[in-house]
């Protein structure tokens, strides 16, 4: 009997055990995501047991404070608000023009490749570069107030704009060029053609991509921890000059206390933060699903 | 501020142009063809003669009013009797500045309220030639463009011009950041290499920036210890995490799972890369942090540190999973059916086609991922801020404590120091040193990236 043949022992035994192996690659597979998803379950596990008991209404309306029990999240939820405000009312159009400018005007040039690179390299740079430039040009250099939404602001815009240009770029890119032909051939300019026709065409995948920046922008902290935002703010900031703290920012405040009651402020914290960025993440899924066209 | 009043009447006077201009246009047609423009182009075009003189003109009156009021109130006799210390007169001059526009500040110098009256009709004075100034300006442009206003002009080319040349402004404010960047960077860690050798900051091996006494500074500022700990925490301990279970991930996902299990798995592992590292950092200082110190001394280590390094590695690495398992998605998808097909035509099992043929060839993209990986987490911040601890220390000790690049950073920049001291200037150097390396991974990654397309393509 050759060893070639299918129906001799020794093959079904090969057979066998290649089948195991088989087996068990499919299963280190997905024990590999069972494993990571298990983690982030006792993650949020832990944040819920820990926080819940404490999100309550003054808790909600509160600002910070030196004890526990009364230490409250509103004052840095403000905070957080007026400064993806500042980001978002300069990263947005920025970003869209740009990524309008890259992908429908530029020509094809040594200096815009330049612009690209840049582009596709900030979106890379680990964002305490951002609060290094921050701390280095809008407080020492242009003496902007010191842990102010403004400067926040401004230095998270500089860190969302490289991915509001390329999600924009890509929605841009996935509209089809017979929506410009069209337009083209009845008389539109350039400029009419894309401001009419593909700008509002690309703007759902465009929005997505805004959303999730800006999402990434809320949780940042290494950036406004260089600017100088972690100031002890037990008032909510009325303005944009004024010192003011962020939800990150006082998550990692009230994580150094040594006070046990701060353990469950900190928790607490962490969950209306998770609430805030699954909310952002779920419009963003939303508005992808609801309005995105295959071509 | 009358200043800022008069930029809201520039901007409402730029709306009434638009209007004017466009009614002026309507009645221009009278018939198909007869105009160039549509109305609404006469309109921006009107509205753009308004609005781009006067902001300039109040750019430049905003950016010179402060010189000439400080000369006004110098020129007035009751600056005459101000001493003439560079210091206390800057002082006290501020402190009048602050009281002109609030009037409840305190003020230490008594000679600063002398000074509030003369800033105060200065101010009134140049603020109101300057909103008189960008007023005549947003009028004479708006009168020019008025004038322009013919069947035959071509409003709409002027206007996309506009249109062109705000794009292309848009588009640099990315390299302007760059620059911004590389500037401050190089400008600062300049300073710093001014007083510490860069050879033995690069080179030496003992960091303690807050001990000043010590006879040579250059012996403070070895920063080898930090880049060990960036290296130990980030490159190893943590990829040793984010590969096997990234690359796993990715592989289950792409050949294993049905579509409705990986429409629903590959969102959830997501939602591990959109957690805030502030949150991680926290876990990690909370959670994984004690049980590893526990686990340390139940393997019989005297006194294990509650910071270590393992404790940042590890949650490091959960982190990055996500993002090592979409790259190796996209490597995995870029490799030719045809190559996995004649595998198993061959009778190789999928294990088999996956670990023989799909690996191998992906192999150059998910090394580049693997290195942008390294890039971010060498770069993340608040994880090892939280868990990993301030000793510089030399040692492959994962129980140790451990510092890193982005530690020190932020260890160098917080608290209330001067600004010009060697201490905070290191902050800058190691700022230059991480947005090097970490562009030196992406460069290299993304042609990798490029050039292992162009092969299967």
């Amino acid at each position: 009997m050759s060893k070639s043949d299918w129906n001799s022992p020794e093959a079904a035994k090969r057979i066998a055990r290649r089948n195991a192996s088989e087996r068990r690659f499919k299963m280190i597979g997905l024990g590999a995501i069972v494993l990571s998803l298990s983690f982030l379950a006792l993650l949020l596990v832990i944040m819920l047991k820990n926080g819940v008991t404490g999100l309550d209404w003054s808790f909600l309306s509160g600002s910070d404070s030196t004890n526990a029990s009364v230490a409250g999240v509103w004052g840095a939820t403000k905070g957080s608000l007026l400064t993806m405000g500042v980001t978002l009312l300069l990263s947005f159009p920025m970003g869209v023009l740009a990524a309008i400018y890259l992908e429908e005007f530029a020509p094809r040039k040594r200096w815009i490749e330049w612009i690209e690179v840049s582009i596709n390299n900030l979106a890379a740079v680990p964002s305490i570069i951002f609060g290094l430039l921050g701390l280095a040009v809008f407080i020492n250099t242009l003496g902007m107030p010191r842990s102010s939404p403004l400067v926040g602001g401004l230095t998270l815009a500089l860190m969302t704009m490289p991915v509001i240009v390329i999600s924009g770029r890509n929605a841009i890119k996935a509209v089809p060029p017979s929506i410009r032909e069209a337009a083209y051939g009845i008389g539109a300019s350039k400029v009419q053609t894309t401001f009419h026709h593909v700008l509002p065409l690309a703007l759902p995948g465009i929005l997505t991509g805004t959303i999730i920046g800006m999402a990434r922008a809320l949780g940042e902290t290494a950036p406004l921890l260089m600017i100088g935002m972690r100031a002890f703010v037990a008032t909510p900031p009325d303005s944009l000059n004024s010192p003011s703290s962020v939800l990150p920012m006082q998550i990692f405040l009230w994580s150094d206390e040594i006070d046990k009651g701060f353990v469950q402020n900190t928790s607490a914290a962490i969950i209306v933060l998770l609430v805030f960025l699954l909310a952002m993440n779920g419009i963003a899924i939303y508005l992808r699903n609801k309005f995105e066209v295959r071509w | 501020m009358i200043l800022t009043g008069v930029l809201l009447a520039v901007f409402g006077l730029g709306l009434v142009g638009w209007f004017a201009a466009r009614g002026r246009a309507r009645l221009l047609y009278t018939g198909r063809g007869s105009m160039h423009s549509m109305p609404a182009y006469h309109g921006w075009h009107m509205a753009l003669w308004i609005l781009v003189p006067a902001l300039l003109a109040w750019g430049v009156w905003s950016a010179i009013m402060p010189g000439l009021v400080e000369g006004a109130v110098f020129a007035d006799p009751a600056a005459a009797s101000l001493p003439t210390d560079p210091m206390t007169l800057g002082a006290i001059v501020s402190e009048a500045h602050n009281l002109a526009s609030d009037p409840s500040a305190t003020a230490f110098n008594p000679e600063a309220r002398v000074l509030v009256e003369p800033i105060r009709a200065a101010q009134g004075r140049f603020g109101l030639i300057g909103a008189l100034l960008v007023m005549v300006v947003a009028i004479a442009g708006g009168g020019y463009g008025f004038t322009r206003i013919r069947a035959d002009f071509r409003a709409r080319t002027q206007v996309e011009r506009a249109v062109m040349a705000l794009l292309l402004a848009a588009s640099l404010m990315a390299v302007l950041t760059t620059f911004g960047i590389v500037g401050s960077l190089v400008f600062e860690a300049g300073l710093f290499f001014k007083d510490v050798s860069p050879i033995a900051f690069l080179t030496g091996t003992h960091w303690s920036p807050a001990s000043t006494m010590g006879a040579n500074i250059n012996d403070n500022f070895g920063a080898v210890p930090l880049f060990w700990g960036t290296i130990y925490i980030g490159a190893i301990i943590a990829m040793i995490v984010a590969i096997p279970l990234g690359l796993m991930s990715a592989v289950y996902l792409t050949q294993y799972a049905s579509g409705t299990m990986r429409k629903w798995l590959k969102p959830m592992l997501e939602i591990l890369a959109g957690i805030p590292t502030v949150v991680y950092g926290y876990f990690a200082a909370l959670t994984v942090a004690p049980m590893i110190r526990d686990f340390a001394a139940s393997m019989g280590m005297q006194n294990p540190s509650t910071e270590s390094a393992l404790a940042a590695g590890l949650v490091m690495g959960v982190m990055i999973i996500p993002f090592v398992s979409s790259m190796a998605d996209d490597a995995l998808a870029a490799v030719p059916r045809a190559m996995s097909d004649g595998s198993l035509a061959l009778g190789s099992t999928k294990s088999e086609t996956i670990k023989k043929v799909l690996l191998p060839a992906a192999l150059p993209g998910i090394v580049a991922g693997v290195m942008l990986a390294i890039s971010r987490a060498i770069g993340e911040t608040m994880i090892v801020v939280m868990a990993a601890g301030a000793a510089a220390n030399l040692s492959a000790n994962p129980f140790a404590s451990m510092t890193t690049v982005t530690y020190q950073i932020v260890q160098m920049l917080t608290g209330d120091q001067e600004f010009n001291s060697p201490k905070t200037l290191s902050a800058f150097a190691l700022g230059l040193v991480l947005f090097v390396v970490t562009l030196i991974l992406n460069i290299v990654a993304l042609r990798v990236v490029k050039r292992f397309r162009e092969a299967y393509e």
